[in-house]
């Protein structure tokens, strides 16, 4: 495990990358000729579903990991980047519709790209309530599976503005010169605070599991303590 | 054959359960009325509407057999009973999903001619072709619905679980069905739409699929 002070660094590390690439995108990067300031958000809404696709493709790269091992700590780095992916994936589906506003002139349009995303927020939004709601015996295999299963909707999302018709998102987008710096510096910035914010809660992750398996231990004790009194 | 055995076992409990098949067939079609008087009574495109609400009817009601037949595994240990009996559990999950299928294609045999009627579409000259269409909507509906309702068996509230997975899980093959049989209705073949085909043929195939290589694990863990 990290200690806590790697862990600091790790932080201040982002946290000044995110305020680089933040002052950078409001003051430093051109603003665009059609959509104005607004097009600002896309420095904070594609680093952020980036970090979505990155934490569901770790959850189901560990989910096989701990179909394979049956080690712990690949069910507890599935569930942590679950987490973590579902708070990128709520900042993808909030700063969308504040882009979608002035561009489209809507809020909400059922787009491709829109809908198979919110499709795949609410998936992996079952998924930790599945994880919550089945027996402890049985969780880390379910919850691997359906860290496995759900992974199919990623390339859904991923080429839905390729495979429907009737879609606003751009299939590429090629930026240069200062507005490719900036966001290249905010996918830096957003990828770390990812990693750290990740190796925080699998911390927090281990420790929950350390403390329950104290918990089952103390209570496994004190039945043969009564065990042995009662003989 | 270990999946037919599942597979008849399944819907000899299923006809035993006549309570259950009656609450399933009224649930379907109160589905079908209640969405028939909000869309009505005139009809801005009768075709559509009227599919929209076969589909959803369909896949709202298959919740209900979905959770029964996996009911019958928890009930009396059957599932541990079946476990003990050392079957292939790919051939299990087959069987339940065959008889998921068989139940849902009977629903479905009892919703079509509602929605047609109420919504006043449909010919029986395409009939063989919306058949087709609910067979592919159908054998997905079942392979996933059977492989999800597996992973919720153990959970609380499992009914509420599975729609959650299930239904944004299904949602292409929900609109491939429901755009397919619209364009049966009204033009009388799918060409317009044809792609969805491909699509649902895909979903199918990805939901036997993932229960090929994950129920084995599902059903180990609950051992």
């Amino acid at each position: 495990m990290m200690t806590i002070s790697k862990f600091r660094v790790g932080l201040w590390t982002a946290a000044l990358l995110m305020i680089a690439a933040s002052l950078r995108a409001v003051l430093g990067a051109p603003v665009e000729a059609q959509m104005g300031v607004v097009q600002k958000i896309v420095y904070l809404h594609v680093p952020s579903a980036t970090a979505t696709l990155l934490a569901f493709a770790l959850t189901f790269a560990a989910s096989i990991a701990y179909l394979a091992t049956r080690a712990g700590i690949w069910d507890a780095v599935a569930a942590s980047a679950c987490e973590v992916g579902m708070v990128f994936a709520t900042i993808v589906l909030v700063s969308g519709p504040l882009w979608a506003r002035s561009a489209w002139n809507t809020w909400w349009t059922w787009e491709p790209r829109l809908t198979t995303f919110l499709i795949l927020w609410v998936l992996y939004g079952g998924y930790h309530i599945v994880r919550s709601s089945v027996a402890e015996s049985s969780k880390r295999t379910i919850s691997s599976v359906l860290g496995i299963v759900l992974f199919v909707n990623l390339p859904i999302v991923w080429k839905s503005v390729e495979w429907w018709r009737g879609s606003l998102h751009p299939r590429s987008v090629t930026m240069t010169g200062e507005m490719r710096q900036t966001l290249l510096l905010s996918m830096a910035a957003w990828i770390l605070f990812f990693a750290v914010v990740l190796w925080e809660r699998l911390r927090l992750e281990m420790l929950q599991n350390a403390a329950e398996a104290a918990v089952r231990e103390d209570y496994a004790g004190a039945a043969a303590r009564r065990e042995g009194i009662a003989r | 054959m270990i999946a037919l055995d599942v597979f008849a076992k399944d819907l000899r409990l299923h006809a035993r359960d006549a309570r259950f098949l009656a609450t399933l067939a009224l649930f379907g079609l109160s589905l079908v009325l209640i969405l028939s008087v909000a869309f009505g009574p005139l009809f801005r495109d009768p075709a559509r509407e009227a599919s929209a609400t076969l589909w959803a009817a369909l896949f709202f009601a298959g919740v209900l057999g979905l959770t029964r037949a996996l009911d019958f595994e928890s009930e009396a240990g059957g599932g541990e009973a079946l476990r003990l009996t050392g079957a292939d559990p790919f051939s299990v999950y087959v069987g339940k999903a065959a008889a998921g299928f068989l139940l849902m294609t009977a629903l479905y045999a009892l919703l079509l001619p509602c929605a047609a009627v109420f919504y006043d579409v449909g010919s029986l000259a395409v009939l063989p072709q919306a058949a087709g269409v609910a067979a592919l909507a159908l054998i997905g509906y079942a392979a996933w619905g059977t492989l999800f309702a597996s992973l919720a068996r153990g959970a609380k509230a499992r009914e509420l679980l599975l729609s959650i997975l299930l239904f944004p899980t299904l949602i292409p093959l929900w609109i491939g069905a429901v755009k397919l049989t619209r364009a049966l209705w009204a033009d009388g073949s799918i060409d317009t739409v044809r792609d969805w085909v491909k699509i649902m043929v895909v979903v199918d195939l990805l939901g036997l699929t993932l229960a090929a290589w994950l129920y084995e694990t599902i059903q180990e863990s609950e051992a």
